[in-house]
């Protein structure tokens, strides 16, 4: 009888402890996870800290408005903005309204059947091609094949390759969180799939879908690998060399912070390079922030909800 | 009368603008295939041309064209090498986020980390570089007394650049578990450790599993990060701590210099092919994934 209760007693002790040590290893693991993700965005932190601490030095009205210089230390990368900005904006004239078509079209219209599949795939894996392959196929194509030579637009149509997978995918998301019931009512009121589409649908999408673009817009701002061997690694002369000629090369930011590493022969390469993966680092904070306040005031204003 | 021309108009703009969608999607096909097309022709010219062995340019460490040598195995190994670190290292790591985010983060601490994510995403890959070798480079030439270059560097750079497609992937697979899953367990007397590790992880599997072969598609195919780190010696590297090359760093090297129909020119095109075989195999396996999981 004795023996009985000593048994069950140590049984109950042994089920305590154990409890106890589950308890403690999901307490560790709790606090692993925590100690994970909080680690990730302390690096980002630093990061960023210390990309100012390395190139605030280099910022001035010159260095962001002067002309490069190939030999000598002191010059700025004012072409190289403006032919980032230059080919983010000839990219977007193509990328959108292709995403925009495609993502109504697989959303809207086409729910099954083998064309969208083989849209869908094709889609994944434009999206999964390496930069620097895409470039070269740019080089192919654009640079040899039609004879647009080292240029913006070749840099431009380029990019648009590359980034129309992740544009579709923004728009494909942005329709589907349109609610069925605004589709219904419209097509109630005897509207034509099309005037749905345009008048019903897309205003509550755009908010969504502007946020993908300027999110996207950021990350083709800061494109090297692809740019390389389409748009050029030296900016045109002339013209002070902020030219809008589509078919001039065109050095991009991204690439002259490669560029002057790697192959150039100015002596102030640090200066240069601390300063531009600054000032590209800060264009990528901006573009993050503009993506979130613009999308959601334009959801506020097209549809009267936030 | 004018409402039947109205109906007409509209039937019409209806029509027009289906060509117009139609066409657009069309685009994306014509587009991959180009693509292909292109590259297999110019990729495939070191053998159809040139007529080297295919055997060489995979097995063989010896890569000097202008002597005829086309072997490409050390830069295969070294694409291979810091896509594993990266994996190895990214990709527990990246999960575990994912984890965190999906399970653990309460809503306000969620949505003040998210962001963060999303500009590690943004930060062009040529700033990851320049950090790698301002910060990193250094860092470890201090400590080990190695040069700095090599594939540890490029393994950590490339671990922290898969990290955010990792991470959201994962969360998305946590998040379609259904919560009966999640009841079930909890309802069992299990922890929530217990719950996330036996039922949860083993549910999302499949999930997961999509999660890393999109990671190792982002590391293989990373081109400036790495080669601004990687030290770029056209050898089989020794160690961590040796410069080594990539298929794509050596690519982005040497494009510039090698000439139209050249031996060089040929390797090169024939590794922008291979990596596109290597694109499109993860892509095959992912739906393959996906699919055994529906």
């Amino acid at each position: 009888m004795a023996q009985a209760v000593a048994v069950s007693e140590t049984r109950e002790r042994k089920a305590a402890n154990s409890a106890r040590g589950r308890r403690a290893v999901d307490r560790l693991a709790t606090g692993a996870l925590w100690a994970m993700a909080l680690f990730v965005v302390l690096l980002l932190a630093l990061f960023v800290c210390y990309m100012f601490y390395l190139g605030a030095g280099s910022i001035s009205w010159h260095f962001l408005t002067g002309l490069p210089s190939e030999l000598t230390a002191g010059g700025g990368v004012g072409p190289e903005i403006f032919n980032s900005f230059y080919i983010l904006i000839l990219t977007l004239l193509m990328t959108v309204p292709i995403a925009l078509a495609a993502g109504i079209f697989l959303q809207e219209y086409s729910r099954t059947g083998l064309f969208r599949e083989t849209v869908q795939f094709s889609a994944e894996s434009l999206a999964t091609v390496p930069s620097i392959v895409m470039g070269l196929f740019g080089l192919l194509v654009f640079v040899q094949t039609l004879r647009w030579g080292f240029s913006a637009l070749a840099g431009a149509v380029t990019l648009t390759l590359l980034n129309l997978p992740a544009l579709m995918r923004v728009t494909q998301e942005a329709l589907a969180g349109v609610p069925a019931t605004y589709r219904e009512a419209s097509m109630a009121l005897g509207g034509t799939k099309w005037q749905t589409i345009v008048r019903a649908v897309l205003p509550s999408a755009v908010g969504p879908m502007t946020t993908g673009i300027v999110l996207i817009s950021g990350r083709i701002f800061g494109e090297t690998a692809a740019l390389i061997y389409t748009a050029g690694t030296s900016v045109a002369h002339g013209n002070g060399a902020y030219d809008f000629n589509p078919f001039h090369t065109a050095e991009t930011l991204a690439v002259h912070l490669w560029y002057t590493h790697s192959e150039a022969l100015i002596p102030d390469v640090d200066r240069i390079g601390n300063g531009s993966a600054l000032v590209l680092l800060v264009m990528v904070l901006i573009f993050n922030v503009v993506a979130r306040v613009v999308g959601r005031q334009l959801t506020v204003r097209l549809t009267g909800k936030g | 009368m004018t409402n039947v021309r109205a109906a007409g108009k509209a039937h019409r703009t209806e029509r027009l603008a289906l060509i117009v969608l139609r066409g657009a999607s069309g685009f994306f096909i014509v587009s991959i295939a180009l693509l292909i097309g292109y590259l297999a022709v110019e990729g495939t010219k070191l053998f159809t041309v040139d007529h080297k062995s295919i055997f060489e340019f995979l097995f063989s460490p010896t890569f000097a064209p202008d002597q005829g040598h086309i072997g490409a195995l050390a830069f295969i190994l070294g694409s291979l090498f810091v896509t594993a670190f990266a994996i190895a290292v990214g990709g527990p790591f990246g999960v575990a986020v994912g984890v965190f985010f999906a399970e653990l983060a309460p809503k306000r601490v969620a949505s003040a980390m998210k962001p963060a994510i999303e500009v590690l995403v943004g930060i062009p890959s040529v700033v990851y570089g320049w950090l790698g070798l301002t910060l990193l480079v250094p860092l470890i030439r201090n400590t080990t007394g190695s040069t700095g270059f090599g594939l540890l560097a490029a393994g950590i750079v490339l671990s922290l650049m898969i990290l955010p497609t990792v991470v959201s992937l994962s969360e998305d697979a946590m998040r379609v578990v259904p919560d009966s899953l999640r009841e079930g367990s909890l309802a069992l007397g299990a922890t929530r450790w217990e719950t996330i590790w036996r039922v949860l992880l083993p549910a999302a599997s499949s999930g997961i599993g999509v999660a890393v072969i999109l990671g190792i598609a982002r590391a293989i195919g990373e081109t400036l990060a790495i080669q601004l780190v990687l030290g770029n010696a056209p050898v089989i590297p020794a160690g961590l701590l040796s410069p080594a090359s990539a298929l794509t760093s050596e690519i982005v090297m040497d494009m510039g210099g090698a000439a139209q129909g050249s031996l060089l020119q040929h390797s090169l095109f024939s590794m922008a092919f291979l990596l596109l075989l290597i694109a499109m195999g993860l892509i095959v396996l992912v739906k393959l994934v996906a699919r055994k999981a529906a």
